[in-house]
């Protein structure tokens, strides 16, 4: 707590300035689209291709082309500076952000441990850009090229205003469910969903989402707290 | 601050706990797994005479023709055989229950029905049936094995032999195809692994799918009616595996059993029928024998020890010829073991020696009274030389009244007569018969038990020792810990909160622990462990390189443009090194597809081997020459002297081109390992790599204990004060110099060792694990006091276990590479090749201890080092404490934590395959664990011990100099100068480079290219570091740094960059010690915060500020400066120009001045700071402003010191760059 009211002094400095922080009530309704996205995407790649195992990179592809829009148009919303930064400035760098954010997403999962080759390169590409999108694009569409803010969110994980909790704490789930998703990889259980991006992607993916419902339970309490320290 | 942990108390308690491990470990092995004394050779002729007379013309036995010698055990056994052929059909997984029925009531009806014919063989009583139970691990192929040798088998005969599954033991199998026996096996391929060549034809299935219930018997079967047929075998074998994969599918009441049951009384009619035939038409009479090798529990699983998994089946078909009148429905347990006696005597060969069985009397119902006694002497005598030889006092010399009392049962008192039992009397006869069978069954009962008995006592108090050792290791890490903390806040008093964070690398590298110890409940986890020791290495050093990223402080120094170009570079260097780790270990990971399951997935060293021979040769020589340039060149950073360092290089040269010569001309030829001159080669190698080693050794302790004279001959005039400094300084130089050398000529020789005896294709990741520890070693040294150094050790040390997989080293005993060691040995040596092997397997590991030698010598400590009491003890404490502290309570941990789960795990179906050999490494880890401690343990005592006698003469040398030398009376006239109490860490230094870019406008010298709020960089430039630390510190403390009460000041804000401050403060402090250690290290810049005391200028121009704060000291609220320069006449008009110049007033000055250099101490109070508190911020500006008018007095010192006629280079002390 003693950390958190540290932590809050520069954001009100920086809110006051620039961003339009999000109120709760936003924060819930672009976590809400960004779920229903997701869920969207795999009901159809469900509906598409009937087993959700058969082929992971193509089931991938969907739901990053269908979640990319998404992500990108909500969070460039909620830019940093917005005076200095238009709506499709911050659009053009989500999209920027999106392939950049994939070859750091793939780089570390090759270092983990996942297959390099030919064949598996679809299935790279398709999952770290769906890693991408969960990690790198929000950060890219609100902050552009802010080292600081960057180093704040991945390196410190110190999120100060909602739109940090909400860039922050979904990013931090989908890495840390993606990590968790690798464990039964290689167990001999011999079932075909084992195999490489599969349960890692699902992994991401519940991570991602309970770190939305915790970014949903932080931004009210952080406001609140605000509110407090407002009167 | 007392020293509560002495070194030598450290010592001795970490050799307790070690001793208490290796008791906790050798108690558990004993007790888990017990060696059983066994009887080694195959029973002969002298089974069939008496214990008393074993020697007898057994050595023409030998010669004899396998029917010679089935005639001369007729001859001997006195009984003619009663059956000429064997059908033993062995029908897995089968539980008696289903045939018999349980506790007296007849199965249940579906299995009943299932099999009419069985049952109608049971009932009329031409079949009698046992319960046999089967002893633990309830898995076929030790079951196979207690069959037909009626053992009870260990774990550790199994470990012994690994590289062969044959069995070797006496059995039957071996005994009937001694007497020339034709045996046939159809079914179950694990017969053929275990009796290789024995049986004449064979048509072995695999139990790999498990899910194929069908094919697998229908394998069987289809040759049944053919080999019925036939008349040239005499022991048929037909192992039926659907039931048990039956039961794997659907347990106990799967809809298949039935059939499958079926299809098994099928077999047995047909079977019957069949020898009825040939009995009738006189070709023979044959015996079926139906056993199963184990049960199956309700869901179809089995290996443990529950009464559904033990109770397996043994069916003798065919005994009597015709139907009884009176059939006997009640069914007799008996022993599984029991078996191989009863096949024995029926069939007359003599019992295997190492048999803990007894016959089935019932069997042999249809023998006359002699004979039946003949049978039970037989048996008798084989378990007495059993006993014999696991109760060596056992007095059995006559065996005609033999009493046997055996101290474990008392009660048991046996008579063993046999003569008195050749009387005619009936009621002799029953009682012989009863005596016989009470002896029989209390020898077998006394020896099963020995062979499965698992001492609880035993077991109990090594698991306690175990945990005892652990809390040992652990609380001494503790202790060091709370030890180093202490120190650590000694020195930064006001890092409380930044030190006491738990940071996410520390909670990880605990968290691996205990992943660890979670995975190895899985055997698949524990079959596949390299994937979770690439994942968790990998995922640490991804955690390092976030750290990495966060680590520099943008906000703070954002005006000093160069500072943060440093602290770029610094931070890239991090970021490079642990990119070139990742990268590695990565390539490593894909080297080596080890693990059971996946075994099979193509990787790189398979590509290369399907490449040609040429690429790997290449590799070879790639990594060859990569290793040695690494080597040379991590020893050219060692400049101390050319020569030195050229000698040394070409030592390492001689073997690293005698590895060379064996790679090019030896290993491309298949038969390397056996031809002469490999053999000599290897060997001239190993005398010349040791040789090497020593050389090395010796010459840097020779070479850095000379080293001290040279530099002290210079140093004329120290003053007494000043020893205890140079002692130390000597001390912590030396001792690192020679550390260095002697942990790299370990590293390197090591390599090339590996080189040699490694697989040519393991070449690449012995270079790649030399790469990633050197990168490993570089990031920590470089990582100052961000990284706590137990951590650091811990990273070292799970390097080590990873790479131990990445050379292709799995769980299975399998992967050990028994080729390799017999590299240079020209003669068999067990020992020899035993030490070789260790040395393969073990690769890694030990080459992450060797580097810890190196490590020691990298990482910054001496801030550690209290410099008022510099004795040895401490210092290796400090040094040494860690390195070996941690792999030990770590590896401590993994051993007990993997000892409980052995424990769990003991009736797990794979506790044989999988747990026991994991169990075997982690035990062999354990030793290497102990060899790497002690090497680097013996390491630097050996060196500071030298280092400790050379300074003792040093300090006399020094003595006698000083006597000659002048003396300031500085030093000795005012012994007040020491209660002056120490500064406060709150001080700013400016250490201004002599020759390097002067004054730098406002700011200081701008010769900054190094960030260097670590401490550890000063090993590699000292002084450049320093200068950008206090550059900092200007950067830092001139525009935010409010106040001398920090710790009020931390708390007063809450501005995020509160955050950034105390990193500031911390490195400020840093660079204090970075100051001192600097000091310690070169001995060329004097001067900083710990060194008040001494009065000596020091060699390099340096400016230092701190506050003043101990109480009812009339300097109290002063700023005192302490700056070192050449001296010059209007030094004291511009120092008091300067201090007027903020407003200042000097309340206090002492000045020394040796041999041109002047050292000046002014405490300087300054206006509208005497409150002390009047503001953070004015007082933080005046404190730079003061420093900055002081620099420009001492620069303007350097500057007429460059000047010409003005030079003194006589007085200078020689600088000594050690790197």
């Amino acid at each position: 707590m003693e950390k958190k009211g540290k932590k809050k002094q520069p954001s009100e400095g920086n809110d006051t300035v620039s961003s339009p922080s999000p109120s709760p009530w936003q924060a819930f309704l672009v976590h809400l689209i960004c779920g229903l996205g997701l869920a969207s995407a795999l009901w159809i790649a469900h509906k598409v291709y009937t087993n959700l195992i058969s082929d992971p990179s193509q089931i991938l592809c969907l739901i990053w082309i269908i979640e990319a829009p998404i992500v990108i148009l909500l969070f460039s919303i909620f830019r940093k500076n917005p005076k200095e930064c238009s709506y499709w400035k911050a659009v053009g760098r989500g999209l920027l952000g999106l392939p950049a954010g994939a070859v750091v997403n793939a780089l570390g999962a090759i270092a983990l441990g996942a297959p390099v080759g030919v064949k598996y390169f679809s299935k790279t590409l398709n999952w770290s850009l769906l890693m991408s999108l969960f990690t790198v694009v929000p950060a890219a569409s609100v902050f552009g090229s802010s080292w600081t803010n960057w180093q704040q969110i991945f390196a410190h994980t110190k999120p100060i205003g909602s739109i940090d909790y909400m860039i922050c704490l979904p990013a931090h789930g989908a890495v840390i469910g993606a990590w968790f998703g690798a464990w039964p990889m290689p167990l001999d259980w011999e079932r075909p969903w084992q195999e490489w991006p599969i349960c890692v992607s699902y992994g991401a993916i519940a991570g991602y989402l309970v770190g939305m419902v915790a970014s949903f339970c932080f931004v009210p309490l952080r406001s609140e707290q605000r509110h407090v320290k407002a009167e | 601050m007392s020293s509560s942990l002495t070194c030598t108390k450290l010592t001795v308690w970490t050799v307790i706990g070690i001793l208490i491990q290796i008791i906790g470990l050798s108690l558990f092995v004993l007790g888990f797994f017990p060696v059983k004394p066994a009887l080694s050779g195959v029973s002969g002729l002298e089974s069939f005479r008496p214990p008393g007379f074993d020697s007898v013309e057994d050595h023409n036995v030998s010669n004899l023709r396998p029917d010679q010698l089935k005639s001369l055990y007729q001859e001997l056994y006195e009984i003619p055989p009663s059956f000429d052929r064997l059908i033993l059909m062995v029908i897995d997984g089968l539980p008696a229950e289903f045939v018999l029925g349980r506790d007296g009531q007849p199965p249940s009806k579906v299995f009943m029905e299932a099999m009419p014919y069985t049952q109608s063989l049971l009932a009329s009583g031409m079949a009698v049936g046992y319960h046999a139970k089967a002893a633990p691990p309830t898995v076929t192929m030790p079951r196979l094995k207690t069959m037909v040798s009626g053992a009870i088998g260990g774990f550790l005969d199994v470990a012994f032999n690994f590289n062969t599954q044959a069995f070797l033991d006496d059995n039957l199998i071996g005994q009937f195809f001694n007497i020339g026996w034709k045996m046939v096996m159809l079914g179950d391929e694990t017969w053929l692994k275990l009796f290789p060549g024995l049986f004449t034809r064979h048509d072995g299935v695999s139990s790999f799918y498990v899910k194929d219930t069908v094919e697998v018997d229908h394998n069987v079967s289809r040759h049944l009616g053919d080999e019925l047929n036939r008349t040239d075998w005499n022991l048929l074998i037909l192992h039926y595996l659907g039931l048990d994969h039956v039961g794997h599918i659907g347990g106990r009441s799967s809809i298949l059993m039935g059939a499958k049951l079926k299809e098994m009384d099928e077999v047995v009619k047909m079977i019957h029928s069949s020898a009825k035939r040939s009995q009738d038409n006189n070709q023979g009479r044959t015996l079926l024998v139906v056993v199963s090798d184990h049960g199956m529990t309700d869901n179809g699983n089995h290996g443990g020890s529950s009464y559904e998994e033990t109770d397996s089946l043994v069916l003798f078909v065919g005994l009597k010829h015709k139907a009884y009148d009176c059939p006997l429905v009640i069914h007799s347990t008996a022993d599984q073991a029991d078996i191989a006696p009863t096949l024995a005597l029926l069939f007359g060969v003599p019992i295997p020696k190492n048999n803990v069985g007894i016959l089935m009397s019932e069997t042999l119902d249809f023998l006359t009274d002699d004979q039946r006694l003949r049978t039970l002497e037989l048996n008798s005598w084989q378990l007495l030389r059993l006993l014999q030889a696991q109760l060596p006092g056992l007095s059995c010399g006559s065996f005609s009244s033999d009493v046997i009392r055996d101290d474990q049962w008392p009660a048991i008192t046996k008579c063993d007569g046999s003569d008195e039992g050749m009387s005619n009397s009936r009621d002799d006869y029953s009682n012989t018969v009863s005596a016989y069978d009470d002896f029989l069954r209390a020898a077998r009962e006394w020896l099963s038990h020995r062979a499965t008995y698992k001492p609880a006592g035993l077991l109990a108090s090594g698991v306690a020792a175990m945990v005892l050792s652990c809390l040992v290791f652990i609380g001494l890490l503790l202790w060091l810990d709370q030890e180093v903390y202490l120190r650590q806040m000694h020195r930064l008093s006001d890092l409380k909160n930044n030190m006491h964070k738990w940071h996410l690398e520390e909670t990880y590298v605990l968290a691996i622990i205990f992943i660890l110890v979670l995975s190895m409940g899985s055997s698949s986890m524990v079959e596949e462990e390299q994937y979770i020791w690439h994942f968790l290495t990998s995922t640490f050093y991804l955690v390092l390189l976030r750290k990495a990223i966060q680590s520099p402080i943008a906000g703070v120094a954002q005006s000093l443009i160069t500072l943060v170009k440093g602290q770029n570079r610094r931070r890239s260097s991090q970021i490079f090194f642990i990119i070139l780790i990742l990268l590695s270990g990565r390539i490593m990971r894909g080297w080596h597809q080890g693990g059971v399951n996946w075994a099979h997935l193509p990787d790189i060293s398979k590509w290369l081997e399907q490449a040609g021979r040429d690429y790997v040769k290449c590799i070879q020589l790639v990594s060859w020459l990569l290793v040695i340039s690494l080597g040379l060149y991590s020893l050219s950073l060692f400049r101390t002297k050319k020569y030195f360092v050229m000698v040394i290089a070409f030592l390492f040269l001689v073997p690293a081109m005698l590895v060379l010569r064996h790679i090019l001309k030896y290993q491309d030829s298949a038969f390397a390992a056996s031809s002469h001159g490999a053999t000599s080669m290897a060997q001239i190698i190993y005398s010349s790599r040791d040789p090497h080693m020593w050389c090395c050794f010796c010459l840097t302790v020779a070479y850095t204990v000379q080293n001290p004279k040279i530099f002290s001959t210079h140093d004329v005039c120290w003053s007494n004060n000043f020893l205890a400094d140079v002692r130390r300084k000597f001390l912590l130089v030396g001792f690192r110099d020679c550390a260095y050398v002697i942990g790299w000529a370990y590293m390197l020789c090591w390599c090339l060792l590996q080189l040699l005896l490694q697989q040519p294709i393991n070449s690449m990741p012995i270079l790649l694990l030399l790469v990633q520890i050197l990168a490993s070693i570089c990031y920590c040294s470089n990582s100052g006091l961000h990284l706590k150094q137990w951590v650091e050790v811990a990273a070292l040390f799970y390097l080590g276990l990873a790479g131990h997989f990445a050379l292709g080293n799995t769980n299975t005993l399998a992967s050990i590479d028994v080729a390799g060691a017999f590299i240079g040995i020209s003669s068999h040596s067990t020992l020899l090749s035993g030490i070789l092997m260790f040395i393969i397997t073990y690769a890694s590991p030990l080459l992450a201890f060797l580097s810890m030698v190196m490590y020691m010598s990298m990482k910054e400590t001496s801030y550690l080092v209290n410099p008022q009491n510099a004795d040895i003890g401490h210092f290796l404490k400090m040094s040494v404490g860690f390195p070996c502290l941690v792999p030990l309570g770590l590896n401590s941990v993994l051993l007990f934590a993997y000892t409980i789960v052995l424990l769990l795990m003991r009736n797990h179906l794979f506790v044989w395959s999988v747990f026991s050999p994991k169990y075997l490494y982690v035990c062999a880890t354990t030793v290497c664990v102990y060899i790497g401690v002690s090497v680097v343990y013996s390491t630097a005592i050996y060196t500071s011990l030298v280092f400790a006698l050379r300074s003792r003469t040093l300090q006399c040398f020094i003595r006698d100099e000083s006597r000659v030398s002048m003396v300031d009376n500085m030093y000795s006239m005012n012994p007040s100068y020491y209660e002056l109490g120490s500064c406060s860490s709150n001080s700013v230094k400016f250490h201004l480079e002599g020759g390097g870019g002067g004054g730098g406008g406002g700011v200081v010298s701008s010769n900054s290219t190094n960030m260097a709020n670590s401490m550890s960089m000063v090993r590699w430039s000292s002084l450049r570091s320093t200068a950008e630390e206090e550059e900092k510190g200007v950067g830092g403390g001139g525009s935010k740094k409010k106040s001398h009460n920090r710790q009020g000041f931390i708390a007063s804000r809450s501005s995020p960059k509160a955050e950034e401050l105390k990193k500031t403060t911390t490195e400020l402090t840093q660079a204090d010690s970075t100051s001192t250690t600097s000091d310690n290290g070169s001995g060329q810049s004097g001067g900083s915060a710990k060194e008040h005391h001494n009065m000596l200028p020091s060699e390099a121009d340096e400016l230092e500020l701190c506050y003043c704060e101990e109480e009812g000291d009339s300097a109290a609220g002063t700023i005192k400066a302490t700056m070192s320069c050449e001296d010059r006449p209007e030094l004291v008009s511009d120092m008091t120009r300067a201090v007027r110049s903020v407003e200042g007033k000097v309340v206090r000055a002492e000045m020394a001045t040796v041999g041109g250099r002047t050292k000046s101490v002014l405490w300087v109070q300054v206006s509208g700071d005497s409150g002390g508190s009047d503001g953070d911020s004015s007082g933080g500006e005046r404190l730079g402003m003061l420093g900055r008018a002081l620099k420009v007095v001492v620069d303007r010192a350097s500057l007429s010191m460059s000047g010409p006629g003005q030079d003194l280079p006589g007085n200078k002390r020689p600088r000594l760059y050690h790197y």
